[in-house]
């Protein structure tokens, strides 16, 4: 690739001091040569299997591929995309999907607040809500379906708190289905993100706490106006992590509480590129469908950076 | 505020201040107060609920059908049914297999990559190291069309090496990530030491910074396995045959064939989420330095 043409060309050399030059050059050669061997085998493996599939990719999108054949179509491919009433529906979702993105942020906010309080066994509470990080989707989703059936704990509780008429299978109807998944994709999220704003606090220096207190400040005011800029950073890994599994990493979760139902109820992008390719046999749709949603991904996190960066 | 300061002086080693933690009173420093009181019940409540889909596959697993549905009584009936339906053997096998293969070539490569970057200088260093690094963008989905049908041509699907493979490259731009900024806090005098002693800079790498790179190497090791174990869209894509199934997979084509028993699902849920549950026990402080140190740098 690029970097495989630039290890041939050999650094400049000057007249003045040659013999010191000429070894320090020796010497950067065989250090440019040396990076260049070991970055080789992972250049390699990710151009082979992640850059070149992505122009792939771009490139069938604008095909009718059907895995094996394909005939250039042009863009329009994404024209008739556009006009699927479908695939709005899809998008739909995982507008859906993003609305839960604040509170996969803040719920474990608050939680890492508490926690930072160290109150009385708060090392147990960590691991303890950490721990859902460890269990794979498969099973999270499997245990899911059965707390939103009917007879399950969500009903009982409904029924406990004397809400009897909001008694149903949750999976059964398509955005009392999405509410599930999207409450199920918060259950998980709150562990990562609770380590994350949980180390982001550590950093802070107790001092600036003392001095905001001595101006005044009480819990909550020192919780706004000091912890919460210094996260900033934070709240911005966050954020991408949070929007990478919503939108990247759903598919597991899905496959198992929904397989994407009822009808399109929870089929999101991510599902709906896996349901055209391998279901319908449509390569081309679901390539052009993962295109467009690598696009709408690129553009949360550009539209995050802004924000953050205007508020500086 | 200054007794609170106190308790974080001795709570947490991360949080290291001025006085040092008198070591006998720390339990008496915890403050009673309502306000404690009520963040403390709030925290079990919340441990509860998120240890609640533990609990409950632990409970069912130990039921039959029936008992599951009246929700009277224990079993271990169901536990046999999932050794009868579910080759777990294999695919615990396979799994092991799956995730052992890829760690190893992915902390081969991405630590070779991240100490190029930090430590060596290179020409176009800055664009290969976009190139790797920015993959981190590329949702899965965005590739694993073409993927899978790259590799159906070379015969590379329903082959351990397919899955390997992919795995790997998935996990190798966060890998060579931590492993770069690993290396980069590294004093350069140590290497600079080795190659003045005569080693090359692959000496260098080997036998200098790998050594001291262990933890680095855990953390990314760690991160993995819990990503590999607990995955099913490229296991399920790349490794079809019942005989390669990992147990993942295995448990969700159980599932969805809607023929076997929830306790039974329930005790392959136990048997699948345990080896990363252990691997969480052992190893929980490797996994959030994997975690955070994105957000660190």
């Amino acid at each position: 690739m690029a970097a495989g043409q630039g290890a041939s060309a050999s650094p400049p050399v000057t007249t003045s001091g040659r013999r010191r030059k000429h070894h320090r050059s020796g010497l950067e050669r065989s250090r440019s040569r040396a990076g260049l061997v070991l970055v080789l085998p992972a250049l390699v493996v990710v151009g082979a299997l992640l850059i070149y599939p992505i122009g792939e990719a771009v490139y069938y999108s604008m095909t009718n591929w059907d895995g094996i054949t394909s005939q250039w179509v042009g863009p329009s491919t994404y024209v008739t995309l556009f006009q699927n009433p479908l695939f709005w529906r899809v998008l739909q979702n995982n507008g859906l999907l993003l609305l839960s993105v604040p509170i996969a942020i803040l719920v474990p906010l608050g939680i890492a607040a508490i926690l930072h309080e160290h109150l009385w066994g708060w090392r147990f509470f960590r691991s303890v809500i950490f721990f859902p990080t460890a269990i794979s989707w498969v099973v999270i989703g499997m245990v899911a379906v059965r707390v939103f059936a009917t007879g399950g704990p969500i009903n009982a509780l409904l029924g406990g708190l004397g809400l009897k008429f909001l008694q149903i299978d949750y999976l059964e109807f398509p955005y009392s289905a999405m509410a599930a998944v999207d409450l199920t994709f918060v259950f998980s999220m709150v562990g990562t993100n609770m380590i994350i704003f949980l180390t982001g606090m550590s950093t802070i220096d107790p001092a600036i706490y003392e001095a905001a207190k001595l101006d005044g400040a009480g819990r909550v005011a020192a919780f706004r106006l000091v912890t919460m800029p210094l996260l900033k950073r934070y709240f911005q890994f966050s954020f991408v992590i949070t929007v990478i599994t919503a939108f990247g990493a759903l598919f597991s979760l899905i496959f198992i509480m929904t397989g994407g139902g009822p009808g399109y109820g929870t089929t999101t992008l991510e599902f709906f590129v896996y349901q055209q390719a391998f279901s319908e046999g449509l390569f081309g749709t679901g390539a052009m469908l993962g295109v467009v949603l690598f696009v709408i991904m690129f553009g949360l996190f550009l539209v995050q950076a802004r924000l953050l960066r205007g508020e500086n | 505020m200054a007794a609170e300061r106190e308790r974080i002086v001795g709570g947490d080693s991360a949080s290291v201040g001025p006085q040092a933690p008198s070591a006998g009173s720390r339990r008496a420093r915890f403050r009673v107060d309502r306000v404690s009181v009520i963040l403390f019940i709030v925290m079990v409540v919340c441990s509860g609920v998120m240890l609640y889909p533990f609990g409950f596959m632990i409970v069912n697993s130990f039921r039959t059908e029936n008992q599951f549905l009246t929700g009277v009584g224990f079993s271990a009936a169901s536990w046999g049914v999932l050794f009868k339906d579910l080759p777990v053997g294999v695919e615990l096998l396979n799994s092991a297999l799956v995730c052992t293969a890829a760690i190893l070539l992915i902390l081969a490569w991405s630590s070779a990559a991240g100490f190029a970057f930090a430590k060596l200088k290179f020409r176009r260093q800055g664009v290969v190291f976009i190139a790797i690094i920015g993959c981190l963008m590329v949702p899965v989905q965005s590739i694993i069309i073409p993927e899978y049908v790259n590799l159906a041509n070379v015969h590379l699907v329903n082959n351990y090496l397919g899955a390997i493979l992919v795995y790997a490259a998935l996990g190798t731009p966060f890998a060579t990530f931590l492993m770069t900024v690993f290396f980069r806090g590294l004093p350069d005098e140590l290497i600079e030491a080795g190659l003045c002693d005569g080693v090359s800079y692959p000496g260098a790498f080997l036998r200098i910074a790998v050594p001291m790179a262990m933890p680095a190497l855990a953390t990314v090791a760690v991160l993995q396995f819990i990503q590999i174990w607990d995955d099913l869209l490229i296991g399920l894509l790349f490794l079809q045959e019942p005989t390669n199934r990992t147990i993942t997979v295995g448990l969700a084509v159980l599932s969805s064939g809607n023929v076997v028993s929830v306790p039974a699902l329930m005790a392959g849920s136990v048997v699948s989420a345990l080896p990363a549950v252990v691997v969480y026990l052992f190893f929980q402080r490797y996994l959030v330095r994997g975690l955070t140190m994105g957000a660190v740098r």
